[in-house]
Formats: structure tokens, C-alpha cells, sequence
């Protein structure tokens, strides 16, 4: 039997890092339990980003989270990331690595998005190949985020679910589970999403995630721009009881408020642990809001530089 | 339905195809470049991605057409703030969308998405009538742009020790043609047709600023403290210190400069003038070949 978390600690109650809230940080250390940084922001840092980067870390616990892996792809892995991915790794001494179960680009272009696989014997037998070698260089177990997705593909034969649990049995990896993909996927998708939450390893859960969303009607977009929405919650309080607890993480990377209003929503996540279950109807999501021209899944991982 | 067994290259170049087609996925679908990857109509779509209840598969993979290109355009908006102020979003957003097509992106990180976007607006086409001169505006601006976005997270030498005045002071007489200083490496160059500085840190500032008229701006940009700097230089000054960036020895480097001098007398003069504060404002990382370095001092 696995080490539950495969032995990661349970950090507590973290924020993603953003750059609007460097400043805050630096002058409150307020009590946040850890934060989580996107990998490919600080890797090649030689500037303030990175200067902030190692002040942070030099407080709280550091996780780290990457967008670029491509694991899905079936581009050759680049080894010189992952190698700059070790790196940061060891001098921001990173609890852990996560990624996505996705693509980014093919044929050595990157769309800069989490592009869902084909999920199937074929595609399962690539990725646990290459998650293989990936924790081969980084010398750590990889901890994998199911992505929010938009479509599905005719020639998958295998429920997200049960390819991410073979995925983490077969590769020996960890898994960040993403309550509010899990949420908005089985809306886009028409599956159950507490079914999803029941089927994951619960021994394999290093990581939850938590973020708002946008409801179009007829989709979900992940926009990370809101507050957590009642169902997602609720998911999350099933997550909970199912794992006993893992390092959670509120992401916020669009219309982000000041840090305050950021670190208590995830606080509330408090409310949603050790409670009775509650089974809300799934059509409690607040407002529509619509898909506007310029609705961005996330993340949208670039530091904005601050020049004066 | 496709079979199960097609290769999973094949899907994903024709999806990367599809959703970074510029005229959206049905066209990008019917693309000669998709249908070589995976030979479908639009209406056969769905043997590759299927609807969900109240989407159809091109509606679906629509989502990715559209996402791709308002994500890509926010981080260029973002990385060439004062070059989109300057000449508004449709404009801007054309430049952007062409440079996609020829530059898409190859790193990992986003922050080198706008990396080619000066040579890019270099390579192409600014339509402008014969004398008018904003191509040339914008493509300063965007160059300006892009050496401070490099130079802002690039190499610097923050708490490391520089060259002090003193230590260029205790440099004996005899040695000084032998003299390299070794710059900082975030000290770069710019020579510019208009001064386009001057608007950018207007427009960072929020004030109204108008287009600036020509006039020959050389510039010395770079980054103290995490914080990018920027001189304005003369002529022999720029051909000096692009000289010692260079490598040359002093001896070299002032010869070069002095080419360019109107006067010599006070190219001279000034020069003792120009190293304390090119010192003081830490620009040089060491001295070679002067028998020390700042270290000795």
C-alpha cells in the first residue's frame, strides 16, 4: 500500500504566487500556510521575480507548478526543462513538482494551453512511459493535475477517472486533483462529478486545487477569475473526507483582488472539512455570466514586468 | 468514429492545426494543412471530437480557437504595453495576429513569446506613404519595449561587487591602453530614430504624450536594484562603450570614439568625467589586463 501522499507533508491552506501580490507579501508576511509557484515564471529568472521568489521561499513552504511539461505530447521530452525544472526545484526547495495530464503543442510549437489527450490503452501506455523518465530526472515522484477540458475525442475508451488512477498506479506518480475541473469538466462533459471524486486513489491525492470558473450556458470556461462556487465546495468537502485531508490551493489568475480577499477564500475551505455531506442539486452554479470576447481558460503563465 | 488505434501524433497535429488557424476551426478544419494530418469535412468533425449536449465538436474545439488567440494577444498587449497605448488595440492586435502566424511560439515560457516581435515588424511591410515616418516610431518602440522586458528578468548583478571609482583611480597611467572593462551584463545599447523613451515613460506615467518628431536618441539601458535605467549617450560616448562592451581595450575603444568626436580637445576632457559617473551608476563589473581587478582594491 502506497504512503498516503506519497509521503508529501499536508501543507495546509496555500495561494497561488502572482506578481500583483509581491508586494503585499513581502511587507505583511501574512500567515498563509504556503504558496504554490508556476514553474516556468522563476525558472530563467535572473531578475526581481526571481529575487522575490527566494525571499518567499525563504518563509513559507514552496510548491511547484508547471504548464509546459507536455507530458501528453508526443514530442520528445526536453530535457533541458526538465533539468532547469530540477534546478528550481532544489533552490526553492520545492515540497513538490506538479504539472497537468495534458499537451501543450506538437511538431516543437507550444499553444501555451492544456490540450486534452485521447484517453485510451494507447495514449495511457505513452504517458506512463514518459512520466517514467520524467521523475528519472527530477528524482522525485511527479505530482499530475487533472485539466479542465472542452473537448473529448471519439477515439477514447477510458473515463478521465480511471486513466488517471491507472495513469498514478502504473507510473507510480502522485496526483493533484483539481476539485474545480473536476466540476466544470462534468458539466462540459455530462458525467457525474462525484463519481469522478470517488473513483480517484484517494492514497495517490497529494494536492487538491480550487478556483473559480465562468458559466456559459451551454459551458464551463476556467477562468480562475471568481470565487469558488457552492458546488465546487461541495466537492471539495467529498474530496476531503475521502483522502483525509491534502494540501489545498485557491488559484486566482484573472480580475485578481488584493491579497486579503484571495487568502480568505481559501480559508473558507475550513467550513467544508470534517462536515456532514450536504447533496446539493448540480444546478445551484450562481449566474451565468456568458462567454464574452476575450473569456480565457488559464493559466496564463507570464510575469508582467514592472517597469517604471 | 476514428479508430482507436490512429496515432496520437496525428490527432495532435491536426488539432494544434486547427485551433491556431487564424480564420477559426471550420476553416482550419477544412485546411489543406488539417486535412493532410486527418482527412475530414467539417460536417465529419465529430469522427474526431465529439459534441456534448448542447455543443457540437466545432463549437467545442472553437473554444480552444478562440482561447489560443485572446491568450497569446493579452501577453503580447501585456509585454508591449506602451507600443499598444501608442497606436491603439486594432491596430496593434493586426501586427499581433500576423506576427503569431510567423513566429508562434517554440519556448516554454510565455515570456519569450514577444521576443521577435521588433524583427518581425522590421521584416514586414509597414505600409506607410513615401516620407512618412511611424513605421520607424513603432518599430523603435517595440525595440525599446523588448530590451527592457529582457533586460527587467535577465542577467544582473545585484549584491555582487563592481567596479568602484577607486579602484579605476589606483589603475597606473602606464596600464590604461591595456585597460578592458568588463561590463555588467544587463548594460546594452540602443540606437534609435526618434526618442521614444521619452513617450514610453510618459505613457507608463499616465500623462498625454505626443508622438514624438525625429531625432537621432542612442541610449544606454540597464538594470540597478531590479530596476531598469535608462542614459541617454552622444555619439563618442555610444561608440565607447559599445567598444568596451565589445571587448576592446581602452587604448582601442578611445580611438573608435574619438573618430566620431567633433572636438577632440573636449572629447578629452570630458572623458575622466564620463568613467565617475559610468562608475557610479555601476555600469562596469570588473577591469582585465591592468595587472588587478576590483578585488585588489
Amino acid at each position: 500500500m502506497t504512503t498516503p501522499r506519497l509521503g508529501y507533508p499536508n501543507l495546509g491552506l496555500g495561494v497561488g504566487l502572482r506578481t500583483a501580490h509581491f508586494p503585499y507579501i513581502l511587507q505583511h508576511n501574512p500567515t498563509v500556510d504556503w504558496f504554490e509557484i508556476i514553474s516556468e515564471n522563476f525558472m530563467d529568472s535572473g531578475g526581481r521575480p526571481r529575487y522575490i521568489l527566494e525571499q518567499i521561499a525563504e518563509r513559507y513552504p514552496v510548491v511547484m507548478h508547471g504548464v509546459s511539461l507536455s507530458i501528453g505530447s508526443t514530442d520528445p521530452l526536453n530535457f533541458d526543462y526538465l533539468n532547469k525544472l530540477k534546478r528550481l526545484a532544489e533552490t526553492s526547495n520545492a515540497r513538490w513538482v506538479s504539472d497537468h495530464l495534458c499537451w501543450t503543442g506538437i511538431a516543437g510549437l507550444n499553444t501555451h494551453d492544456l490540450l486534452p489527450i485521447p484517453l485510451n490503452e494507447q495514449t495511457l501506455k505513452h504517458v506512463v512511459e514518459r512520466v517514467r523518465v520524467v521523475q528519472d530526472v527530477l528524482e522525485r515522484p511527479l505530482v499530475l493535475e487533472n485539466p479542465s477540458s472542452y473537448v473529448t475525442f471519439a477515439n477514447s475508451t477510458i473515463p478521465e477517472w480511471e486513466f488517471l488512477s491507472l495513469l498514478a498506479e502504473e507510473a507510480d506518480c502522485g496526483l493533484l486533483l483539481d476539485v474545480n475541473n473536476v466540476y466544470v469538466s462534468s458539466v462540459n462533459h455530462d458525467f457525474d462529478p462525484q463519481q469522478y471524486i470517488r473513483s480517484i486513489p484517494a492514497h495517490r491525492v497529494v494536492q487538491f486545487h480550487i478556483a473559480g470558473h465562468t458559466h456559459c450556458g451551454t459551458h464551463i470556461i476556467d477562468t480562475h477569475d471568481d470565487h469558488v462556487v457552492d458546488p465546487v465546495w461541495d466537492l471539495y468537502r467529498l474530496a476531503h473526507q475521502r483522502t483525509g485531508g491534502a494540501a489545498t490551493l485557491l488559484e486566482w489568475d484573472a480580475k485578481i483582488p488584493e491579497f486579503p480577499v484571495v487568502h480568505a477564500e481559501v480559508l473558507k475551505a475550513k467550513q467544508y472539512m470534517n462536515s456532514e455531506m450536504v447533496v446539493k442539486p448540480l444546478n445551484s452554479e450562481p449566474e451565468e455570466r456568458g462567454e464574452g470576447p476575450v473569456t480565457v481558460p488559464h493559466p496564463l503563465a507570464h510575469i508582467v514586468p514592472e517597469i517604471a | 468514429m476514428i479508430d482507436q488505434r490512429i496515432d496520437l501524433t496525428v490527432v495532435q497535429r491536426w488539432m494544434q492545426t486547427v485551433l491556431m488557424h487564424p480564420a477559426g476551426v471550420e476553416t482550419g478544419v477544412a485546411s489543406e494543412a488539417a486535412r493532410a494530418w486527418i482527412d475530414v469535412t467539417p460536417d465529419q468533425a465529430e469522427s474526431v471530437v465529439e459534441p456534448s449536449h448542447s455543443l457540437s465538436g466545432l463549437e467545442r474545439l472553437a473554444i480552444y480557437n478562440r482561447a489560443y488567440f485572446a491568450r497569446l494577444l493579452e501577453c503580447l498587449r501585456d509585454s508591449y504595453r506602451v507600443l499598444f497605448e501608442a497606436i491603439g488595440e486594432e491596430a496593434f492586435d493586426d501586427f499581433a495576429i500576423n506576427y503569431l502566424q510567423g513566429f508562434p511560439s517554440r519556448s516554454y515560457t510565455l515570456n519569450d513569446l514577444g521576443k521577435h516581435f521588433p524583427d518581425y515588424l522590421r521584416q514586414s511591410r509597414l505600409q506607410a506613404d513615401a516620407g512618412e515616418t511611424w513605421p520607424d516610431f513603432v518599430i523603435d518602440l517595440a525595440t525599446l519595449e523588448s530590451l527592457y522586458n529582457a533586460v527587467f528578468d535577465g542577467p544582473g548583478v545585484e549584491n555582487q561587487p563592481l567596479v568602484s571609482s577607486e579602484s579605476l583611480a589606483a589603475i597606473p597611467p602606464e596600464s590604461w591602453p591595456h585597460v578592458r572593462l568588463i561590463p555588467v551584463p544587463c548594460l546594452k545599447l540602443l540606437a534609435l530614430h526618434f526618442p521614444v523613451h521619452e513617450y514610453y515613460s510618459a505613457i507608463r506615467r499616465g500623462l498625454d504624450a505626443d508622438y514624438p518628431e525625429p531625432s537621432e536618441t542612442l541610449l544606454a539601458v540597464l538594470r540597478r536594484d531590479y530596476q531598469i535605467r535608462r542614459y541617454e549617450l552622444t555619439r563618442p560616448q555610444f561608440e565607447l562603450l559599445a567598444a568596451i562592451i565589445r571587448g576592446e581595450n581602452l587604448e582601442s575603444a578611445l580611438a573608435l570614439a574619438a573618430d566620431s568626436a567633433v572636438d577632440l580637445d573636449s572629447f578629452a576632457a570630458d572623458l575622466n568625467i564620463w568613467f565617475r559617473n559610468w562608475t557610479a551608476e555601476e555600469f562596469f563589473l570588473d577591469v582585465a589586463d591592468a595587472g588587478q581587478s576590483k578585488f585588489d582594491v
